[in-house]
């Protein structure tokens, strides 16, 4: 059932055989630990460094790694430009794509 | 003499290239286009001809002269034929474009871009 | 008559004859029309299936239109005059995906088009779509390929545009259809190069005669352009978010089997047409090359994308970067013939099945979303996962397998991809980790921003009909991942073997010994 990929191989049920005896362990561990948590009490609660926070709020995907691509900002503000929406610069690209691919076979 | 044909079909192609990246307007675009299209229709019909050939069709051929190669015909206005509908339907969405934006300058119509 | 025999043209011409006929029964009654619509698609299926099972178990099957028996491949002289349908294991398998994915699309569409949206017009370009997928996946000869070629073109674009009410998508279409002529009359320059030089169109016998003099050269360049530029490689990939992200859900993944079908014509080139010639090493390199680029843009685009069908569509455009990198792989070693070639051309026509079946699930999903809150804005989705259960469930699924997480069906495929491009060079296998990771980042955002959090509009659950063919796929993705080998071992080796020392079987076939 799994596959040869040349330098070694891949079966996905011995994977979960081996994911279901991670899980098991961390489950065993989890349930040696202390008992003080109980529901309904301010436990349940969210609270953002130490600031209780208002119910019904959502963090929107856009928000997400914004550190990330704040980094990446240089090149990804290039890779927009060149997704200019103009179809004249498609038109251009697929010319560049067409001499690219002409160069490489004729030489 | 014998290459003019593929020269002015190469040439034509040249013109159609330089019309798509050089022009903004939707319309000549579609042209551009159009204009390749003829360069190459025009380069398949000359392919299958031979000097001082007749349309090859046994039944009326005078015999002993040579005929013209009936495939690139056939092929030619296949794509005659694909070609027209391409344009038709290009030319729609021009239409349509042109009624929502009020515009054909291709720089201005870049609602979907990044 | 033995129906089996015309497989191979009925799996063209039933699809197309029930694209015309399709309005003519919708103005009777759309349930006819529906009917019709489901014999259409059942036998179109049943055909190419049992097409499939012969190919696989008996070898290649070839099909000549207007000769006296289908079998009747060459005239007096060894010259294959007529126009011919050539069905190897690689077409057989592409001609699965096809179905999968026109079955799921159908499917998907019953509750999903409106009437009032133009659903007989969907559907009836969805039939001709189909058709010229099996087209160019069945044909034997050049010009024919070019045909097909513009009719999916001209079927896509129209599918991609035809909601005229709304302003994106015939934006999205022209520039889907400027790009697509101009990569058609590339193909068909190339065509008339060839016949030109050697007098015939059919692959086999061109393949027979091509020896790789300039003019050759030329003809593979241009076709190289037209259907690199037809599959979505970077940098002319710009047409897929666009068409992808604007046409509809049941539209989006037929698209998909499109693209593919494009890859496929690209595989027959290389290795079949041109297989004999051999200036593969710095093909192979080119096709590596822009596989690795096409798969590192596409995912960093995905990443700032806020709408959730062009994300997707993104991330179906590096999946193109994958099978290029895979096949690419084979292709730069093809003549050494090394072990790991192999397993590269594996890893990437198995990853075609795999992104159909996720990608499809993605966009399927996608759509689900769209129909009930009428939006697929991230910015304003939220909280959708208490109401679309089973909808969140399986883009979730679908994301993970994009990704490539075990045990899912991308890694199955994208593992053998890791590993022989790691034998070719290290950094092709770094850069496409590197594109798997961020896949996930991308695919745990729009998951994060459309299904979780606080419930914030009230959203209509996904009627039953969408969800059986979202299930359909879920269960392939899941089976595909489960079982990789089953898979590979009975579809996916037969096809990567046309590819990898299949052309001299591919031309005795059509040739005659």
């Amino acid at each position: 059932m799994g596959l040869v990929t040349g330098q070694g191989y891949w079966t996905p049920l011995i994977w979960l055989a081996l994911a279901a005896g991670v899980t098991a362990l961390a489950w065993l561990f989890w349930s040696r630990g202390r008992r003080t948590y109980k529901a309904g009490t301010e436990q349940d609660m969210p609270f953002l460094s130490g600031e209780r926070l208002p119910e019904g709020v959502h963090v929107g995907s856009h928000h997400l790694y914004w550190g990330f691509v704040e980094g990446l900002k240089p090149i990804l503000d290039r890779l927009v430009g060149f997704h200019s929406g103009v179809v004249v610069d498609y038109v251009a690209w697929t010319v560049v794509l067409l001499a690219i691919a002409l160069v490489v076979v004729l030489t | 003499m014998g290459n003019f044909a593929f020269l002015a079909a190469m040439l034509l192609v040249g013109i159609g290239l330089w019309a798509l990246v050089s022009r903004r307007n939707l319309i000549k675009l579609a042209i551009g286009l159009s204009i390749i299209q003829s360069g190459v229709n025009l380069f398949l019909v000359s392919l299958g001809y031979v000097r001082g050939g007749v349309a090859p069709i046994y039944t009326y051929a005078p015999p002993g002269v040579p005929m013209v190669l009936p495939t690139p015909q056939a092929l030619t206005l296949t794509a005659i034929v694909i070609g027209l509908a391409t344009t038709a339907l290009m030319l729609a969405f021009i239409v349509v474009i042109y009624r929502h934006r009020g515009t054909l300058d291709a720089g201005k119509i870049r609602e979907l871009k990044g | 008559m033995n129906i089996m025999v015309h497989a191979p043209i009925l799996a063209i011409a039933v699809p197309l004859l029930g694209a015309f006929a399709l309005p003519l029964f919708a103005k009777v009654h759309r349930n006819l029309r529906d009917l019709w619509g489901a014999a259409v698609a059942g036998f179109t299926a049943a055909m190419a299936v049992a097409l499939a099972v012969q190919a696989f178990t008996s070898g290649i099957q070839v099909y000549t239109l207007g000769a006296p028996s289908p079998t009747d491949t060459v005239v007096a002289g060894g010259f294959p005059i007529r126009i011919m349908l050539v069905v190897d294991a690689l077409s057989a398998f592409m001609g699965l995906i096809t179905t999968v994915l026109g079955l799921a699309s159908l499917v998907y569409a019953w509750r999903f088009l409106r009437e009032d949206q133009g659903k007989t017009l969907a559907l009836t370009l969805f039939f001709l779509l189909w058709a010229g997928i099996y087209g160019l996946e069945y044909t034997g000869d050049m010009f024919n390929f070019f045909v097909f070629l513009e009719i999916t073109s001209i079927a896509a674009c129209a599918l991609v545009g035809y909601r005229t009410w709304e302003s994106r998508p015939p934006e999205a279409a022209f520039k889907t259809m400027a790009l697509y002529t101009l990569g058609g009359l590339l193909v068909l320059l190339a065509v008339g190069i060839l016949y030109g030089e050697y007098g015939a169109l059919n692959i086999a016998y061109l393949s027979s005669k091509i020896r790789g003099a300039l003019v050759d050269k030329v003809a593979l360049g241009l076709l190289l352009g037209g259907l690199l530029m037809k599959a979505g490689t970077v940098p002319a990939h710009m047409w897929a978010p666009d068409a992808y992200g604007e046409a509809p859900a049941q539209a989006a993944i037929v698209l998909v089997g499109n693209t593919q079908a494009s890859l496929y014509g690209l595989w027959r080139v290389l290795f079949t047409l041109f297989g004999g010639a051999l200036f593969a090493p710095q093909v192979g390199w080119l096709v590596v090359a822009l596989g690795t680029l096409t798969l590192l843009v596409a995912v960093l685009m995905a990443v700032i994308q806020v709408d959730l069908t062009r994300l997707i569509a993104y991330g179906a455009v590096s999946q193109i970067g994958y099978m290029l990198l895979g096949v690419g792989v084979g292709l730069t070693v093809l003549s050494g013939r090394p072990e790991f070639g192999l397993v590269a051309i594996r890893g990437g026509v198995f990853h075609m099945l795999n992104d159909a079946a996720t990608v499809g699930l993605l966009f399927l999903a996608a759509g689900a979303v769209y129909r009930a809150v009428g939006s697929k804005d991230l910015r304003a989705l939220g909280g959708l996962g208490h109401d679309l259960k089973w909808t969140g469930g399986f883009f979730l699924l679908g994301a993970l397998a994009l990704a490539g997480v075990p045990p899912l069906n991308g890694f199955a495929s994208k593992i053998l991809i890791y590993q022989s491009s790691f034998q070719l060079s290290p950094i092709l296998a770094a850069i496409a980790v590197l594109g798997s990771i961020l896949l996930l980042a991308v695919f745990v955002r729009a998951f994060q921003g459309a299904f979780l959090g606080p419930r914030l509009t009230k959203a209509e659950p996904a009627p039953l009909s969408m969800l059986v063919a979202m299930g359909a796929l879920a269960v392939l993705v899941i089976a595909l991942g489960l079982v990789p080998g089953f898979f590979l071992e009975h579809l996916v080796n037969p096809a990567a073997d046309a590819l990898w020392r299949g052309r001299d079987l591919y031309l005795a076939a059509v040739l005659g010994g």
